[in-house]
């Protein structure tokens, strides 16, 4: 190799979870190399939680990634629940579910305003817009407040929630308490709608356009929404979860104590909201709906940066749908929290969707214990196609000022909104 | 302290859960006024590693070669030094197979494959250098953090809890689970602040905030009682190593517990 300069190097990019950085190499003609290091240490979920009884497993499980726990939680419950063969009364999934949509309300609020927002509007920092922006942090701030607010009664606490067990909950919330969720979710609506007007007037680089394969889970019932039991591709494929393994590879990378993940063997592809809409936008309703019918120029299948817009489509979406499933468990009320389980061996897979895309549990047991487990999480689905996107981007720029070209490829990684830390504790091979 | 306090926000290996928590305090507004964040990657993208600071938050545990000269340098540049959460404090979760050889986890998650990083087994920050005052909890409670950094601001030093779980628990009236449903609940041996948030939601504490220390008499009294309930030595060591697998006198005291029991 002649004429390599130095490389160009984010150590550590800020504002997204956990520890990573962007390494381009250029050349006289051209970008020779682009590296996401995912420097972030392992943890080694799988390995030692194997031999550990299944309830203390469940509750480590979360323990991979705050800004996701409730979805880390859940879907772990699920997969145990599957392995076990018990399955929850359709009040308490409903519930679960409620859970499952403060995450992601909260998640979406503090990706969208937080992380990626300053950019856009010129700060370093999200603290730094106070002044200017009150009434963009105040929305932030009370979307965010509802979200972990569901999560405390529900789960116990915002991050890593203790009151999801097998079979239910420990306790629920009385009823005064979930109509206050159900008016408060009401009151929030509009602020979810000004979100999506605020993220709809927002640049979408031109530079990352092209084709993305997109995976999602397909939803039950024929409701946008977080569980199911098939991943549906964009190109008209569909597996049911417990096949992950046929159609999906990990490889081990050097530059990244995560792993990569490919489709059919070689393609990279994306998970997350935007992949959701592109696959199940056929499944939403409401004011959502409509939207999305008013926006789907902006909502492009073809650009990661649409993901921000997606997601703020999302937290109207999850906004309206949890006021309908707490409709759902109120017209079932009194809800007992919990049913008696019975640990019996078996083998048990769910797949279901975090804020940031799919992910999945693997789980089995043996006499009350877990005798192996396989997770995969939505950042180490993406990180392949992170990569191209970051270089389709570096392409563009790499003769620009060192200080632009930083930028814009962090921009292309935060539009992913990648739980690092979650992704390098994942799935053995 | 005068003028403005510079802060910085370091993480290691760890779930971002303990700088989330004060990310989402509301109260961090107010704080803004009196503090300069001067390294904060989760919010701030002019950090910077490697600047003086008065007060050093560090989260997670050391679990990479790169991360031991990380915490040797927060610790030259910082007057005080706090390790965040039971993974800076205590090694946290990712401590619970301690006993395992680093080889030996790499491989069942890893196969063959090799990164250019060096991994090591999770450790507290206090193994590598001084920690000036510790911020329990996984994640800690928002009080903590409000106490904490309250208390330095006005240039005093905040205190330890130096009672268990089962207090907070008892003065809440809630039942108790350890009692009622024979569940292995921590609550007597566990470090208190969380107001018994577990057991108020009808679950038995998994021991998030540490253990307090070991020469108190919760420990005689959760002995008999797990005695009682029938569960073996292992169960109750792994219940423990889950958030304190680094503590030195854990098998001592188990140990203990189970003094002229059979099993
Ligand atoms: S102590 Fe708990 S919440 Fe804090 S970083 Fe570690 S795992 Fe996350
Ligand atoms: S053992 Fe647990 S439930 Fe019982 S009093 Fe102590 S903390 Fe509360
Ligand atoms: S009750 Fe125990 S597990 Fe729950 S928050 Fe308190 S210390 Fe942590």
């Amino acid at each position: 190799m002649k004429n390599l300069y130095l490389p160009i190097t984010v150590d550590h990019i800020a504002r997204v979870e956990g520890k990573g950085g962007v390494e381009i190499v250029v050349g006289d003609d051209g970008v020779k190399e682009v590296k996401l290091n995912i420097i972030e240490g392992p943890r080694f979920f799988e390995a030692i939680t194997v031999g550990k009884k299944l309830d203390e497993a469940l509750a480590v499980y979360p323990r991979i990634c705050s800004f996701c726990s409730a979805a880390h939680k859940l879907t772990a419950v699920e997969a145990a629940e599957k392995a076990i063969g018990f399955t929850p009364r359709e009040e308490i999934q409903a519930l679960r579910e409620v859970l499952y949509i403060g995450d992601m309300i909260e998640s979406h609020a503090l990706h969208l305003y937080l992380l990626v927002l300053p950019d856009y509007l010129g700060y370093s920092n999200p603290l730094k817009m106070v002044d200017e922006y009150k009434k963009e942090i105040g929305i932030a701030l009370d979307l965010k407040n509802l979200g972990s607010w569901m999560m405390d009664e529900l789960g116990a606490r915002a991050i890593h929630q203790e009151n999801v067990v097998l079979g239910g909950f420990g306790k629920l919330p009385d009823k005064t308490t979930l109509e206050t969720m159900k008016k408060r979710l009401q009151e929030a609506l509009p602020k979810a709608e000004y979100t999506f007007e605020l993220f709809s007037k927002l640049e979408q680089y031109e530079e990352v356009e092209g084709p993305i394969i997109h995976l999602a889970v397909k939803p039950r019932g024929d409701v946008y929404g977080i569980y199911g039991d098939y991943i549906k591709v964009s190109d008209g494929f569909e597996f049911p979860v417990e096949d992950y393994k046929k159609h999906i590879v990990e490889k081990v990378v050097e530059h990244s104590f995560a792993k990569h993940s490919f489709y059919q063997g070689e393609k990279p592809f994306m998970v997350g909201a935007l992949p959701r809409l592109v696959n199940n936008a056929d499944t939403l309703y409401g004011r959502a709906r409509e939207l999305y019918e008013s926006h789907r120029d902006l909502l492009r299948p073809t650009n990661p940066f649409a993901n921000n817009l997606a997601q703020a489509l999302e937290l109207v979406y999850f906004t309206e749908r949890a006021i309908d499933l707490i409709d759902e468990a109120l017209a079932k009320w009194p809800v007992a929290p919990r049913d008696r389980v019975e640990v019996k061996n078996g083998f048990g897979v769910s797949s279901t969707e975090a804020p940031r895309g799919i992910v999945t549990y693997a789980l089995e047991v043996k006499d009350g214990r877990v005798a192996y487990a396989d997770i995969i999480t939505p950042t180490a689905y993406n990180f392949a196609m992170m990569e191209v996107h970051v270089r389709m981007m570096a392409e563009k720029h790499y003769n620009d000022d060192p200080e632009r070209l930083k930028y814009l490829t962090e921009m292309v990684v935060r539009a992913y909104d990648p739980c690092i830390s979650c992704s390098v504790h994942v799935a053995r091979l | 302290m005068e003028g403005k306090v510079r802060i910085g926000f370091y993480a290691l290996t760890s779930c971002y859960g303990c700088q989330l928590q004060l990310a989402m305090m509301d109260e961090i507004l107010q704080l803004l006024p009196h503090a300069e964040i001067v390294c904060w990657f989760m919010l701030e993208r002019d950090s910077y590693e490697d600047e003086p600071v008065d007060i050093a938050f560090i989260e997670g545990s050391v679990s990479t070669e790169e991360e031991v000269e990380l915490v040797k340098k927060i610790r030259e540049n910082a007057k005080i030094v706090v390790a965040v959460g039971s993974c800076a404090v205590h090694g946290g979760v990712q401590s619970w197979e301690k006993d395992k050889s680093l080889e030996e986890l790499w491989k069942t998650v890893y196969g063959d494959g090799k990164v250019k990083f060096e991994p090591k087994m999770a450790e507290p920050v206090e193994n590598y250098i001084k920690v000036d005052y510790r911020i329990y909890g996984c994640p800690p409670e928002k009080k903590d953090f409000l106490y904490a950094l309250g208390t330095f601001l006005v240039g005093s030093w905040p205190e330890d809890i130096d009672y268990p779980v089962c207090v907070e628990c008892r003065l809440n009236g809630h039942p108790c689970i350890l009692i009622e449903k024979g569940e292995p609940c921590l609550g007597p041996i566990t470090r208190a602040g969380c107001d018994a948030r577990c057991p108020g939601f009808g679950v038995a504490c998994i021991g998030c905030r540490g253990a307090i220390g070991y020469d108190v008499a919760w420990f005689d009294s959760l002995a008999k009682t797990f005695k009682e309930k029938g569960l073996t030595k292992e169960e109750i060591l792994q219940r423990m190593k889950m958030f304190n697998a680094h503590n030195p006198k854990l098998e001592e005291m188990v140990e203990k517990i189970f003094q002229g029991v059979e099993e």
